[in-house]
């Protein structure tokens, strides 16, 4: 139950609410004092300054503070006021909380201009900065590696992973989320969740625009945990989830895309695909060589680009000019069939006339299915779904969609039920590093094909070690558009390793209890844990991205060991060992190795 | 409608330095762009691409019939199209055309240094862009001789936009065939994905990746024929 003491005297509140202990005090602005385990903060929850100037402290005048309390949530509020100059402001801190371990921070603000014209505000949050500055504070996808803070989870839609900061010994921790969907500085909350990202937090002011009535300035997110910042995430990951209608993924009819693990782009323009004698495309050797690779679990056939554009002819009427036109698909896809793989064909946007729409191609995707049978269409260039192809899938219920980009948004999430997950900037030194997806563990169901089209040599082996750390499946493009990037034999070998791993413990990887980056116990190791929702058995994928070898304990076990067993990467000495009823993983890992261990665990 | 002449220029021998400006969007040009020095030896060329009325009066005299027809003069000859650049015909259509007339097609090179001259201008009638000056961003091929103003240094007509022509031979580059096209066409495309359309400037070429015969034909796409002179 909430505790409420506030006195007139002291001009100070110390509440608790679910699992958040806050000290407040009021006697000059509003100082936060503790929260939970961060004690002496003393720093002004805000500082705002008008066209320059700032308000100073002794003109803040506490209105009222109060508590509302009712069977589904509890509201502490704090109304404020402030005469400056000719401009008179009101304000109201808010903390909600609906669940025990997630509290709402709402800021809110108004103001009436002296001649109703309106001045320019900037805001500042000092108790974020300082804990921005707290040496356990690890920005949204950050962990510490012994010396600093450094980036290893990424992601790439338009929610906004939490912040953490976490006790000494890592076990009590807090998130901080700027909850926003949007794809650019559209309001506040973005602005907060991009600063706090960033480098420069303690600079950042944001601007608002203050009318007569309130206006919401931050929505803070503030998510308890006594498990570590593993336990933010999951806290993060089911909040977020619960916005989101993802019944298009648990369709029982069409979600074969779930174990796409490997495509291959054939493209058509080149000796692997095309026999220039016979003058025909050589899917059958196509299909033989990808059991190099561990068997194609669908082909992408892609002739369009770079012919496109010679002449009029549009994207569909390209495939009239194949061999014995639609019929040479027809063939191919049967023979795909055959060996059960599934075939897409590409789609270009760009590619949309003056006297077609995406309504028009939809119906000529319609035909082309029924000519061909064809199963999926890839989304080139894009990551959303038109609503004109979704329309296709109440017709085809199997039929697939995958784009070139992961979707961000939710409409798109929620639709697009596959996507690559492509990286690199071409041809400009970049570097495939090791890192966790944050989509991949926030939307599981959402299958992902990793591809850097342009990597080779040691960036093409960082990609194998990628796909198995995230456990995702990949892109096989050895053609690019004319420029022939091969895998090597050995890189053969991995990508099939790592495939049959994918579908041998496919509810694992794609389960829905999975967690990024989870607490190791080196500092120069990362790791992510993928486990359904019964966690009898889990999968840890550990990357050791420092540059030495790293001998002992790794990680610390969540439950007693039944069965352990390395399933991916380099044979390594790896060990469970039994100390006081806590179970630790010991491996001898060479600096830059990935590895997939198994581990059953007694429940 | 009146047919013309399609007279040959003569080409003295001559050296120049070759080279090709060719960014491709994504993948690559494997081909050696230059700057090379390279020798023109002397030739005739024709001073038009090869019309529909040429091309006809090929196929009634010879009977040629390509071994894949697909998409093969898919623009139909006809009495009114006799004057415009021949199109929808391959490498191969245009090879056979040119050893029944005793000729050949010209080397990307030959092609260059036919356009460009010995004073390597931009675009056949000087280095300035001038879509007055030939077939550029329109919806339809024109006549040969439609634009006389265009014509390069040594008399050549059409050599920008209009159509696309063949060159010689089929490169390879060990994973892939591709041919080089020259000169544009009429056709622009809309987007930067697009095969950059319009006419072209004389330095630059494109890559044209090989596939069945029906693919290699394209409404945009003709040639010129050149003959080895004493």
């Amino acid at each position: 139950m909430m505790q409420n003491k506030f006195t007139d005297k002291k001009k100070s509140i110390d509440f608790s609410l679910g699992n958040l202990d806050l000290s407040l005090d009021l006697n000059k602005n509003v100082f936060l004092k503790k929260l939970n385990f961060i004690k002496n903060i003393n720093n002004e929850l805000f500082i705002i300054r008008v066209e320059n100037k700032l308000i100073p402290k002794n003109k803040y005048k506490i209105e009222k503070v109060s508590k509302n309390t009712d069977v589904n949530f509890t509201v502490i509020s704090i109304d404020f006021s402030q005469n400056f100059e000719n401009d008179f402001f009101k304000g109201r801190i808010s903390f909600v909380q609906k669940k025990k371990n997630i509290i709402d921070f709402i800021f809110q603000l108004s103001a009436r201009w002296y001649k109703d014209i309106p001045k320019k505000v900037l805001l500042k949050f000092p108790f974020i900065i300082n804990l921005h500055k707290n040496k356990n504070f690890l920005k949204p996808g950050d962990i510490f590696d012994g010396k600093k803070r450094i980036k290893k989870g990424v992601w790439n839609l338009h929610e906004y992973p939490p912040s953490i900061i976490s006790d000494n010994l890592g076990i009590e921790s807090l998130g901080f989320e700027f909850y926003d969907q949007f794809p650019w500085q559209a309001n506040y909350n973005l602005g907060m969740s991009e600063a706090i990202s960033s480098e420069n937090f303690e600079k950042f002011e944001t601007e608002v625009q203050l009318t007569q009535e309130f206006t919401d300035i931050i929505l803070m997110k503030i998510y308890t945990s006594f498990k570590g910042r593993e336990k933010i995430f999951s806290l993060w990951k089911e909040n977020t989830r619960k916005r989101y209608d993802l019944r298009k993924y648990h369709d029982s009819n069409n979600r074969w895309i779930k174990k796409n693990y490997l495509q291959h782009f054939m493209f058509a323009y080149g000796e692997e695909a095309f026999d220039y004698k016979k003058i025909q495309f050589k899917i059958n050797q196509i299909i033989k060589e990808g059991k190099q690779f561990g068997g194609y679990d669908s082909i992408l056939f892609w002739h369009q680009y770079p012919r496109l554009g010679l002449d009029e002819s549009n994207q569909w009427q390209l495939y009239k000019y194949l061999p014995k036109n639609y019929k040479t698909i027809k063939k191919i896809v049967d023979i795909c069939h055959s060996h059960n793989i599934k075939f897409f064909i590409p789609f270009k946007p760009w590619d949309i006339r003056s006297n077609e729409s995406l309504d028009s191609h939809a119906k000529f995707l319609e035909k082309f299915i029924k000519e061909t049978n064809i199963d999926g269409f890839f989304l080139d260039t894009m990551s959303s779904l038109p609503e004109s192809f979704l329309k296709i899938q109440k017709k085809f219920p199997s039929f697939e969609f995958c784009s070139e980009g992961t979707p961000r948004e939710q409409r798109q999430i929620e639709t697009l039920t596959s996507s690559w997950d492509q990286i690199g900037d071409i041809r400009r030194n970049f570097k495939v590093d090791i890192n966790s997806n944050f989509f991949r563990f926030l939307f599981p169901e959402h299958p992902l094909n990793l591809v850097s089209r342009w990597s080779v040599g040691s960036d093409k082996d960082a990609l194998i070690k990628r796909a198995a750390f995230n456990g995702m499946g990949m892109v096989i493009w050895q053609d690019i558009f004319g420029c022939w990037l091969p895998f090597s034999i050995e890189q053969k070998k991995k990508i099939k390793s790592l495939k049959n791993i994918l579908k041998k413990y496919h509810k694992y990887f794609y389960g829905d209890n999975s967690i990024p980056l989870i607490k190791t116990l080196s500092k120069k190791i990362i790791c992510n844990e993928f486990s359904n929702s019964f966690g009898k058995q889990k999968i840890y994928s550990i990357y050791n991205f420092g540059s030495n070898k790293i001998n002992g304990r790794i990680l610390k076990l969540p439950l007693a060991v039944i069965e352990f067993k390395q399933i991916y990467g380099k044979k390594v000495n790896i060990q469970i060992e039994k100390k006081q009823n806590t179970f630790y993983l010991l491996a001898n890992l060479d600096a830059n190795d990935v590895i997939l261990v198994n581990i059953k665990f007694q429940i | 409608m009146k047919s013309f002449i399609n007279n040959k220029i003569f080409i003295e021998s001559n050296e120049y330095t070759y080279r090709v400006e060719h960014l491709t969007l994504e993948g690559t040009c494997s081909t050696d762009h230059g700057p090379r020095n390279v020798k023109i030896k002397n030739l005739l060329v024709d001073k038009y691409p090869v019309t529909n009325q040429q091309y006809s009066f090929f196929l009634k005299k010879t009977g040629y019939q390509p071994r894949d027809s697909q998409r093969f003069l898919e623009h139909k000859l006809n009495k009114k199209k006799i004057n415009l650049p021949v199109v929808f015909v391959s490498q191969n259509d245009a090879i056979a055309y040119a050893k029944w007339v005793g000729g050949r097609l010209p080397t990307d090179e030959e092609w260059q240094y036919i356009a460009a001259g010995p004073k390597y201008l931009d675009w056949p009638w000087g280095n300035k862009f001038n879509p007055s000056l030939c077939n550029h961003d329109s919806n339809k091929l024109e006549s040969v001789n439609a634009h006389r103003k265009g014509e390069s240094w040594c008399g050549c007509a059409d050599m920008a936009g209009n159509c696309w022509e063949w060159t010689a031979g089929i490169h390879n580059d060990g994973n892939h065939q591709f041919a080089l096209l020259r000169g544009g066409s009429y056709f622009y495309a809309p987007d930067h994905w697009h095969v950059g359309g319009g006419a072209r400037k004389n330095n630059y070429h494109w890559k044209l990746q090989i596939l069945n015969e029906g693919m290699n034909r394209a409404a945009t796409l003709g040639f010129r024929c050149v003959y080895d002179a004493k």
